[in-house]
């Protein structure tokens, strides 16, 4: 009833779809370890006031670079297959990784020779792009890149992190910075009201922000009521 | 409009249509950057909400082609014209359907909404089932998909002509708008992935379980190909299918998807065991061409002998 080649076409391509699987769990698992890494270099920031951070962000942009090398591999390796099979595998880890780079740029990292880094930088979904070499939003052929929902999802990450960040800003003194980041997840937040959403994924972290307008909005409240807003910031 | 509002005095109200959303959204420095990505997002939405549907016709199609399927009483080259007909037009919806969500997943988009067309599976089993039916073998994927992409381009030939008629049934109809049809190699199709082909095969061995259950109480015999005695029954069939999925490797992607269609798999052929074994066991205590109340193919008009 059955052709015996048959059973051997299937046997291969299940084989084959197994090794791609392993060998993508390795790339994967790399990856993680960089961006642990530079996320655990990013949670000094906490502790670091704003005149350290030309000794702090040089050591995220190099946990950075690792990423970026990794990447590399992933483009290369992933490229081969159909992106969408495996994409789910990888996505996370890719999140992460943007959030990294977002928010080390916004920290005023990531400075090139065109365009030195500066605080409350948003870098685009492009821009990211360019930065782990890759295309992004590819929609004309099959290849590795970062989406739009990717770099949507790491957009959301920075934003809690940053939250948090306000309230430590002002333990060190800095209350400009808090104001800074309150107007900064403000906006994002009016933002994310242009989309459109789904009931997927995307809708739900996005409802997420609203916790972090109203914990910077505390702060920020805090402030103002015991007039330590800085003039230059409030304007 | 169906009619409006009165207010107390019975006063047609003004203001009654659905009111505008007054979104007033605050413009800032990353609007336009959101804006730019909301197109982008809403893009894929409303593909996959339209691959959706289709997918679902597809699937409810393809049911309703088993459904005929099974009341096919025996293996055989030619099935019955009746049910052939149903086929036929089921799958040439099934065609159109698939013409217009062909150009939705070419490329890259192929895998991105794989999830969105479970129906591919459907029809792969109505597909093997049909063919395993006429002739007793199991379709190869190369094969199978040929046939799919082959109904894609028929669906979009089919389409092809309404709008030359539509466009001359128009007073005003451009004949331009009508000669420009590409040739039917190029046009999109939809292509199987092996995912589909594989599950679409579990799902045939429960279909198969069934054929052979309700023909072998209806006719009394197991079914097989042809009429001679030594010919192989659909209990070999099983047990060759069988052993086809226990011997692959287990595929990686979802484990658990897998195991439970390995697991109803070996139940449906250990069903079709029992009935080979029941068979054999109380067939042979009856006459040779007995069955429990004569019950004809439900396709009377098409029994062998009857003039055609």
């Amino acid at each position: 009833m059955i052709d015996p080649a048959l059973f051997d076409k299937l046997k291969a391509k299940i084989e084959e779809d197994t090794s791609v699987r392993k060998e993508l769990d390795q790339i994967i698992e790399e990856l993680n370890q960089h961006v642990s890494y530079t996320q655990g270099v990013l949670s000094r920031i906490h502790s670091t006031p704003r005149s350290k951070y030309p000794t702090l962000l040089p050591q995220v942009e190099e946990g950075i670079k690792k990423e970026v090398a990794t990447i590399g591999k992933l483009n290369a390796f992933a490229s081969k297959y159909p992106y969408y099979k495996y994409n789910y595998k990888w996505t996370r880890a890719i999140q992460d990784a943007i959030a990294t780079v977002l928010l080390c740029a916004w920290l005023g990292g990531m400075g090139t020779e065109a365009k030195a880094g500066e605080v409350c930088r948003l870098l685009t979904v492009e821009e990211v792009g360019a930065i782990f070499g890759v295309p992004v939003n590819l929609l004309d052929r099959d290849a590795f890149h970062v989406t739009v929902e990717e770099y949507l999802l790491g957009l959301i990450n920075i934003i809690d992190d940053l939250s948090r960040l306000a309230m430590n800003s002002v333990t060190m003194g800095d209350n400009e910075l808090a104001v800074l980041i309150s107007g900064f997840i403000k906006d994002l937040h009016a933002g994310f009201q242009v989309l459109n959403l789904k009931n997927d994924i995307l809708r739900k972290r996005v409802d997420s922000i609203k916790y972090a307008v109203k914990k910077v909005e505390d702060v920020v409240y805090d402030l103002s009521l015991r007039n330590l807003i800085p003039a230059k910031a409030s304007e | 409009m169906s009619g409006f509002k009165r207010d107390r005095n019975g006063n047609a109200k003004k203001n009654d249509g659905p009111k505008a959303p007054s979104k007033n959204i605050v413009r800032n420095a990353y609007t336009p950057l959101f804006e730019g990505l909301r197109d982008e997002l809403e893009a894929h939405h409303d593909r996959r909400d339209r691959l959706g549907k289709a997918s679902r016709d597809i699937t409810a199609l393809s049911k309703k082609i088993i459904f005929s399927l099974q009341r096919v009483r025996k293996i055989d080259n030619d099935l019955p014209q009746d049910i052939q007909k149903e086929i036929n037009t089921r799958l040439a919806e099934i065609a159109k359907l698939l013409a217009a969500i062909a150009p939705e997943v070419q490329g890259i988009n192929r895998y991105r909404y794989s999830r969105s067309l479970v129906c591919l599976e459907e029809l792969v089993e109505a597909l093997t089932f049909a063919h395993y039916l006429k002739t007793q073998t199991l379709i190869g994927d190369d094969e199978l998909s040929a046939v799919v992409e082959d109904l894609a381009r028929q669906g979009a030939a089919a389409a092809a002509p309404e709008d030359e008629v539509m466009a001359d049934a128009g007073t005003d109809a451009t004949p331009a708008a009508a000669t420009a049809k590409p040739a039917a190699a190029e046009l999109p199709t939809v292509s199987l992935t092996d995912d589909d082909y594989v599950y679409g095969l579990f799902d045939l061995t429960g279909e198969m379980m069934r054929f052979a259950t309700t023909t072998s109480a209806l006719t009394g015999k197991m079914a097989s190909g042809g009429g001679a005695a030594d010919q192989r029954t659909i209990v070999e069939d099983m047990h060759d299918l069988g052993s086809f999925f226990e011997m692959l490797p287990l595929r990686a992607g979802n484990k658990i998807q897998w195991e439970k269609k390995l697991e109803v798999m070996r139940q449906s052929v250990q069903k079709v065991e029992k009935l080979g074994y029941d068979r054999m066991i109380r067939g042979s205590e009856r006459p040779d061409g007995w069955v429990d109340g004569w019950v004809p193919d439900l396709s009377s008009n098409d029994q062998p002998g009857s003039p055609e």
